[in-house]
């Protein structure tokens, strides 16, 4: 199984959505502010308009025409960088004071965009925007004031550019917290996925350490652990059972043994000799079951093959080849090799030859005359893959893992010799080596196949 | 020959003691390691019988001491355990051959049999003759009564242990770790197919044969009827 990596873990997935979230909110915050601040700066700068011109209009009123262009002339001179411009027009159309144009004497607000008056260096902008308020005076004239807008558009670039920067950082940030985040929890998720795995492999004794970053975690991997518990006691117990009647019975059946050899010695008379063989044939039989019943216990219980090594299959497969042609032969079935050279793996030597001639016996055993049995090793990957194909009645699709179990036997094969307990080692020499063993449909027939993955020698 | 038997088990070692006097064997029966090891040690022995699993210093570490003391005695351990990594182990600690509880009692009196005949230093031999039959090791040919016969790669190795071992019997699970290195004991009987065929090549078309069976215990290769 592939580790995850930081990338494809959850938490930096929630961080991308956390981090979706932030700019999203980001986004609104601007609008709103962006909104409400360009509203409040362009009241303030209409306020500043209105009060001009009601000012202008006073001094008109008050003071007379003359003073009014003076007053102009006076405060755009005044006016800081031209804020406010100005422009007074005479009834019939004629400019008496104000640098605006005289085309904008209308009366009520306008936008306005003006080629800039002021524009000396090429830096400078080449247009200005202007809001404009024009008041018709007592004796007709129109009188103007615009207050430049460039300021309130600075503003509200100025946010906007400060929003985006700070939507950008936390977005970000929330990004590189949750590969952190990520990234420490895995870490952690990683360790207690190899206890797994070497729990899997047989250390049934190890628990889980604490996943950490907050109670909830560690309360689960103490239930995780609560569970190995149970398991291991209901396996120490099942475990336990078989291997005891397999030991506690095979004492006696050992003295019984040995009674009937001596009893054999003692007692002549070909008729009792023969009887006293057929009682040791089935003792041993009784014994060989045993026998296997505790190999299969010892390797299941067992943490892995503890003599790895360098195992050349090739020579292995051709060995059982040879042993088991003239076998084939006497049976009248036809054994076949498609044996690639020089296949090595990592394993245990005796386990794996004993588990390749446990499915070439039961291919010549469970097939009818006549047929064909294919024993075959290719290398796959950097392992290697051993298959035993035959074209006899097969087993059921519903039926594969079945036999796979101690002592199950398919309805057809209970007529021929065999404990039901060949699959069962097959099986568990598979475990130990990590390999995976598949029966499948060799149409006609069964193919077994076992994938040996390449593993290091210890 | 001389053997020293050491079994914890009284009802076995009777049994053990019987079988191989019986055949001819004097034993001495001992039920402890310090006491095997002090036998083994001050008494010359042909072939040592030692149970792997006696109370106190057990069948390992009492062969790790002779062994320890000098003492090269041909050492065979009898045992309950028939885990691969037992077997390896006591053959790493100087055991020469491994049989596993329960056996046959031919089986053990081949195996002594075979471990007591062993030559000391290993001879260069060149020629294996039994009556008329004569193996060139060397050239890996076989001829009877002057007839070459041409046997196949397995045949062939089978028929030289036989007659490194000929006139002794030798038992089916010695064949097949021998000649097969199969630690195991398959289902089906191929030894009995293999033999057939060499029968066949070797004893077929002679007036006397070679290799007998002996029923209950295994194949013996010699001239004698």
């Amino acid at each position: 199984m592939r580790p995850p990596r930081a990338l494809e873990s959850g938490s930096f997935r929630f961080a991308i959505l956390l981090a979706a979230v932030f700019a999203l909110g980001a986004a609104a915050l601007l609008t709103v502010v962006e909104r409400s601040v360009g509203r409040y700066a362009t009241e303030a700068a209409a306020d500043g308009v209105t009060t001009e011109v009601a000012i202008l209009s006073d001094e008109d009123r008050a003071a007379g025409r003359a003073a009014t262009v003076q007053a102009i002339a006076r405060r755009e001179r005044a006016s800081r960088e031209h804020q406010l411009r100005y422009l007074l027009v005479d009834t019939r159309g004629r400019a008496l004071a104000g640098g605006l144009p005289p085309g904008l004497a209308r009366l009520g607000w306008r936008d306005v965009t003006l080629a800039n008056p002021d524009r000396h260096e090429s830096d400078d902008p080449r247009t200005v925007s202007l809001m404009a308020l024009g008041t018709r005076l007592a004796d007709g004239a129109i009188l103007v004031v615009a207050s430049d807008t460039v300021e309130i558009e600075e503003l509200r670039g100025g946010l906007l550019r400060s929003t985006t920067a700070f939507g950008v950082g936390i977005t970000v940030l929330v990004l590189v917290g949750g590969f952190t985040v990520g990234s420490i929890f895995l870490r952690r998720l990683e360790r207690v996925n190899q206890s797994v795995e070497r729990i899997m492999a047989g250390r049934f004794t190890e628990r889980l350490p604490p996943i950490g970053m907050s109670p909830e975690f560690d309360h689960l991997s103490a239930n995780l652990n609560r569970m190995l518990d149970r398991i291991e006691v209901l396996m120490d117990g099942l475990r336990q059972v078989s291997t005891d009647i397999a030991h506690d019975l095979r004492t006696p059946l050992t003295r019984l043994r040995q009674q009937l050899e001596d009893l054999k010695a003692n007692a002549p008379g070909a008729a009792f000799e023969t009887q006293v063989d057929g009682a040791l044939a089935q003792t041993d039989r009784i014994l060989t079951i045993f026998r296997a019943l505790m190999r299969i216990g010892a390797l299941e219980a067992g943490a892995g093959p503890r003599r790895l090594v360098a195992v050349d299959l090739s020579e292995m497969m051709e060995r059982v080849h040879r042993a088991y042609l003239p076998v084939a032969e006497d049976g009248e079935r036809r054994l076949i090799a498609d044996i690639a050279p020089a296949v090595t793996v990592s394993g245990d030597a005796e386990l794996l030859t004993q588990a390749v001639t446990n499915l070439v016996e039961n291919a010549l055993l469970h097939t009818p005359r006549g047929a064909e049995v294919v024993i075959g090793l290719a290398r796959r990957g950097s392992g290697a893959a051993i298959t035993v194909a035959d074209d006899g009645l097969g087993v059921p699709e519903h039926e594969r893992d079945k036999v796979l179990r101690r002592f199950y036997r398919l309805d057809s094969a209970r007529a021929s010799p065999g404990s039901g307990l060949g699959l069962a080692l097959v099986a568990a020499v598979a475990t130990l080596h990590q390999a995976t063993l598949t029966l499948s449909d060799n149409r006609p027939g069964l193919r077994v196949e076992l994938f040996i993955p390449a593993r290091k020698p210890s | 020959m001389k053997i020293l038997l050491l079994e914890d088990d009284v009802a076995s070692r009777a049994h053990v003691e019987r079988l191989l006097r019986a055949a001819g064997h004097v034993v001495d029966g001992c039920a402890s390691g310090p006491d095997a090891i002090f036998l083994a040690t001050s008494q010359s022995y042909d072939v040592l019988v030692l149970d792997r699993m006696v109370p106190g210093v057990d069948g390992l570490a009492t062969l790790k001491a002779v062994r320890a003391a000098g003492v090269r005695t041909a050492a065979l351990f009898l045992t309950a355990m028939d885990d691969v990594d037992d077997r390896v182990e006591g053959l790493e600690s100087g055991a020469d051959d491994y049989l596993v509880k329960p056996f046959a009692g031919a089986e053990l009196l081949a195996r002594v049999a075979a471990l007591g005949r062993r030559p000391p230093i290993a001879e260069e031999t060149t020629r294996l003759v039994v009556a008329d039959l004569q193996l060139d090791l060397l050239k890996r040919t076989v001829t009877r009564a002057g007839r070459r016969i041409e046997l196949q790669q397995q045949e062939y190795k089978l028929l030289e242990y036989l007659a490194r071992h000929a006139g002794e019997i030798v038992t089916r699970t010695m064949l097949l770790e021998q000649v097969w290195s199969f630690h195991f004991d398959p289902g089906t009987n191929l030894i009995e197919s293999h033999m057939s065929r060499l029968r066949a090549k070797v004893d077929r078309g002679f007036d006397r044969e070679l290799i007998h069976t002996v029923r209950g215990a295994g194949y013996r290769l010699d001239a004698t009827a």
